[in-house]
Formats: C-alpha cells, structure tokens, sequence
C-alpha cells in the first residue's frame, strides 16, 4: 500500500494532511501514566513529609493544593513549548532559542544532576526501607542501595525496557495502592485535623517554602515531553501533562492527610520510610508491606525512565563532542555503557553520602531548588520566544505575560525559598541547599565554558589529520557541472560545514 | 536540494555500509522497523525495510505502516547515507525531525556512530 502521491517520471510526493500514523505510539492514558511515573517517585513521600515540616498543623493539604495549582501553568508552559518542538532534544530547543546553546547546555547538564539526585535518593529511600523490614543493621541499607543500582545497571546495560503498557500498569497501581492506604488511615482512629489553614504557622516564610515543597511533589512530570516523537498526536502530551498534576495532588493529598491522622510528625520527619510508618499504622504489618512494595514499584518507574533518559542525554552530548568521545561507545545491545556505569557510580557515591550523613531532607530541599530553577528558566524561554520566529504553536498559553512573566519571578522565588530552607527546622535558614545548586551550576558552567571549546578542537584536529592521511574528505562524489544547482548548493567544504 | 538519483545512489551505498558491517549485524540483530523518510524541501519520499539488522530494501514511496518517520531537506538525507555528516548535532538543532521511540531514534544515529565513527 503505497501512502504517496504518484508523479510522472519521479517518485512520489508527500501527501499533504495528517502525518503517518506509527505502528507503536503512545496515547493519552500512557503519556499520563509517563508524566506521573516519572514524578511520584520515592522521594515524594520525603517530599511531602518535607511540607509537614513547614505547614503548621494539619495545613500540608493547602500547600500540596498550591503547588498543583502551579504545576498546571508549569504544564501550560511546557505544552505551548513542546507544540513548537515535540523532541526528546525540545529542552535544549526551548533554551537555546531563547538565551543560547551555551546558556542551554550548561542548564540541561545542571538540569540532568537532578536526575542522578533522585536516582541516589531511591535506592537510599529503598534500600532503608528494606533494610528496616528484614529487621537488619543499618548499615546494611547500603548495601542494598548497591545491589538496587547494580541490578538497574544490569538490566539497563543488557537493554531491557518497561513497554509502554506495563510502565502504566506500575504507575497506576502505585497510585491508587497509596489512594486506598491513605484512605484506610483516614477512616482509622487517630489525631484530629488540628489548624488546617495554618500555613504560615511554623516560621516567617515556613509557608512559602512549603509550598515550594509543595511544588516539588510535580518535579519531572515534564519529562514527558521527551516522548513527544512517540505520541499518536501533539494533543496527547498536552493532555498528560495537565492529568498528570491531578493524580499527582490526589495521591499526594490523601497521602499528607493519612500522615496528619495517623502519625506523628517528629515520627514521620525523622523516618527516611514515613510510607511504611502510614501503612504500619493503618493497616498494621499488611499495610507496611504493601507501602515497601509500592516503594519497590516506583523504583522501576525511576530506574527505568532516570537511567533512560541521562544516560541518553550523556550519549547525545558526546556525539555532539560536547562530552568526551568514550561516552558514545556502544555495547552489542547498542547501550551506551560507559555513560550507564558513570551514571550508576555518581548515583551510588550520592546514595554513600546521604547515607552517611543522614541527610535524606537535604537532597528533597536541593531537588525542590533545582527544579523551581528549571521552571523559572523555562518559563522565562517561553516569554522570550513569543517575540522570536519560531515554529508554529499547537498550544498557546493564555494570558502568558502574566501567568510565564509571573511564574518566572514565582518559580526563582521558590528557588530560593527552597535553597534557603533548613530541612532539620523550619523556624530555621540554612545556605547549604542553595550552595549545593549554585557548585551544581558552577561546575557545569565551568565545563561548558572550558572543556567543551577543548573537546570541539580536538574533534576539528581529527577531522583534519583524517584529511592528511589522503582520505577523500566526502565520500559523496561530486555533482557533475551540469546538474550542480544554481541556488542552495551545500558547502563541499568538507564535514566541519556539513555536521 | 539533491535529486531522487542521488538519494538512491546514497541509499544504495548507505545498504552496502550497512549491511557489511559486521558489529553493527551483531548490534542491530534484535531491530526489525520499516522506516520511512520524508524530503522537507522537494517532497520526495522514500522508505526502507530493516528485519533482524538488515536492511532488505529501499524503495520510492511510502509502503507499510512505519516504526519511523524522519523528515529533513534532500542534502541532509544525502551527506547522512553516504556518511559524511553526524546526524546527532542536525538533530538537537531540530534540523532533522523524527518520528518513533527514542530507543529508535538512538538506532539511527547509532548506525552512522558504528559505521563512520570519526564523522
């Protein structure tokens, strides 16, 4: 079955209309399931004992309320730019756009540090609540951190992918599981629902940095952007970032009025396993078994889609010589290995060090930092490439002057708020998750700005020893004079010009 | 813009690369897709059947439901089959769109990578 528009003496056209359908592409229920897959990780229940922190009282639910209402512009922001790039590469598109390709790489490689954050935090998160289950020495949690990144490394070195359909499956059923055992703990008896509305009852800007908690519950559900190419039709990635949010704000909201019913706070916030502490109290050993296997769960959602997409990222980049060449060497599953293992080893020294310091509350106030820093980027993008020719738009964000103007000063506000907070006391402010985020920054503005002219020389270098040696410098043949067009011509200057 | 002559004249250099390449046979053994690939600039189209790592044809015209679509100018299409361009930096600048999973989308690249690694 030819699709094409027959020509005389040719071969066909394109049609015009719809593009192709692909055989396999994705829907809305999955690009829903994607986007909040790769947001309700293990961390987020830190994340929203983090908000309990800060929330006086029983006031957790508002500042989730808050952020979910934000994440929604967040989503508007990424649907209108995703309508004008729909590429696993869009972040970089965006960026670049507006402020530069210098500006985009040195954003996108601080943006990927967050992934090895949230890589490290589960197996911590994980690997504690195992640990704590089997009755074990704490010290061997690390050692089942280890045994989690290996397994992943593994399982990602030998190419094994969760289908579309069963990354669905796992994010639903960790959804709903935590719905059902919050809504246990709520029918139990327990502590009344105490100052509801006291959000700003724990310290001078305890609420703000709450709701930058609150707002972190959200972070990565964007990344469903990166399946943009996959998507039946633009629409779908459009739909799951704004359903996602939802299903993110009702687990998480039931989840926080569980917690505030059932557990103490000192209880909670001194636990890296609240979820356990919840399904203990409401279900007793059942229900804190049920809360290790969803943990397990949104470790393959993690695992999966983190490891995916920066070892990915890491393979583009060397491609590009904007990373050492090694980076790109394949194995015979066609994995980039040596970037799967560096992401394994950097995520297995975070997981030591939190470990050691028993700093799990840090890395949320350092993620909540970094990602309300993104979207404050993004935000600010969006604006910039309304005055730009860019491609044309599927979506547009209504009234963006306000909610993109506004929401870059909010999100950079939230930054800070979030960088400046004390995960140990919330009357309290502490630099050190905003020095974190700034030596985050520095680094890979450092790179970019000294290693990276280095590693374009020196691929200039190759290709011009590869001319020394005789070699053609195009494996092209040259057009004959009398078909060479008069416009348009590509540079036979060599690959420097073409690639 | 170049002539559908010389798209195939690339594709059929592109099927020999291809196909004598031993480690990418190996690399490729599991990637059964048919492609099809779409000219920005002159319209033209053209796909490409791939079963187990071998590219069995390529042929004018789109036949089949595709795994992949790929849409950029003629020159670009051309310089790719013959090895003379990354596609990688073409397709971060948004200059090469394609359609497909991103473990598809790596494929691709990963054929040029495999056979013209110093490109």
């Amino acid at each position: 079955m030819s699709t094409g528009v027959s020509t005389a003496g040719g071969p066909p056209l394109t049609p015009t209309g719809q593009p192709p359908a692909l055989r396999r592409s994705i829907g809305a229920v999955t690009a829903t399931a994607t986007s909040a897959g790769l947001a309700f990780a293990a961390i987020n229940f830190l994340g929203i004992v983090s908000i309990g922190t800060y929330a006086a009282g029983a006031s957790s639910w508002l500042a989730i309320l808050v952020g979910g209402g934000i994440a929604l512009v967040v989503a508007g922001v990424f649907s209108e730019l995703n309508s004008m790039w729909p590429t696993a590469a869009g972040v970089r598109l965006y960026v670049a756009g507006a402020f530069g390709v210098r500006f985009a790489l040195i954003a996108t490689f601080t943006y990927m540090s967050t992934v090895i954050l949230v890589i490290a935090a589960d197996a911590f998160l994980i690997g504690a609540a195992i640990q704590h289950m089997l009755g074990e020495p704490p010290v061997l949690a690390y050692l089942w951190i280890l045994v989690l990144l290996a397994l992943a490394t593994v399982l990602n070195l030998r190419g094994v992918r969760l289908a579309g359909r069963v990354q669905s499956i796992v994010t639903y059923t960790v959804l709903a599981s935590t719905v059902v055992v919050s809504i246990a703990a709520l029918v139990h008896p327990g502590m009344a629902f105490t100052a509801p509305f006291a959000l700003f009852g724990a310290g001078p800007l305890s609420g703000f940095q709450a709701i930058a908690f609150g707002l972190f519950l959200f972070a990565a559900f964007e990344w469903v952007t990166t399946t943009a190419e996959e998507a039946r039709t633009p629409k779908v990635i459009t739909r799951g970032l704004f359903i996602a949010p939802a299903l993110i704000w009702l687990t998480a909201t039931m989840f926080s009025l569980g917690l505030d019913h059932l557990v103490p706070k000192n209880a909670a916030h001194g636990s890296p396993y609240p979820q356990l502490l919840l399904g203990q109290a409401a279900l007793g050993r059942l229900g804190e078994i049920w809360m290790l296997a969803v943990t397990v769960l949104t470790a393959i959602n993690t695992f999966n889609g983190g490891f995916l997409v920066a070892s990915r990222f890491v393979y583009a980049a060397a491609r590009e010589n904007n990373l050492p060449r090694p980076f790109a060497r394949l194995n015979l599953r066609a994995v980039p290995w040596l970037s799967v293992l560096v992401l394994a080893a950097a995520s297995a020294v975070v997981g030591a060090l939190v470990f050691a310091t028993g700093q799990w509350l840090l890395l949320v106030a350092v993620g909540a930092a970094l990602e309300a820093a993104v979207f404050a980027i993004a935000s600010a993008a969006l604006l910039k490439l309304r005055r730009r020719d860019t491609p044309p738009r599927g979506f547009r964000l209504r009234a963006a002057p306000v909610l993109a103007g506004g929401g870059t000063v909010l999100f950079a506000g939230l930054a800070m708020a979030s960088g400046l907070s004390d995960p140990q006391d919330p009357t309290r402010f502490s630099p050190v998750p905003a020095l974190v985020v700034i030596a985050l920054g520095v680094v890979s503005t450092a790179y970019v700005v000294w290693v990276v002219p280095r590693l374009q020389r020196a691929a200039a270098a190759r290709r011009v020893a590869a001319r020394a040696t005789g070699e053609p410098t195009r494996r092209r043949p040259p057009r004959p004079p009398a078909t060479e067009p008069t416009t348009t011509a590509p540079d036979p200057s060599g690959p420097a010009a073409t690639g | 813009m170049a002539t559908w002559e010389e798209l195939q004249e690339a594709l059929a250099d592109y099927t020999v690369s291809c196909n004598t390449n031993e480690r990418l046979r190996k690399m490729q053994r599991d990637w059964t897709r048919v492609l099809h690939f779409v000219c920005s600039d002159t319209g033209v189209q053209f796909g490409m059947d791939v079963r187990a790592g071998e590219i069995v044809s390529t042929q004018a015209g789109h036949v089949g439901v595709p795994d992949i679509v790929v849409t950029t100018d003629s020159e670009t299409f051309c310089d790719m089959f013959w090895g003379d361009l990354n596609p990688m930096p073409r397709y971060l600048r948004g200059e090469i769109q394609v359609r497909g999973s991103q473990e598809d989308i790596m494929r691709i690249d990963a054929i040029s990578y495999v056979i013209w690694p110093d490109v």
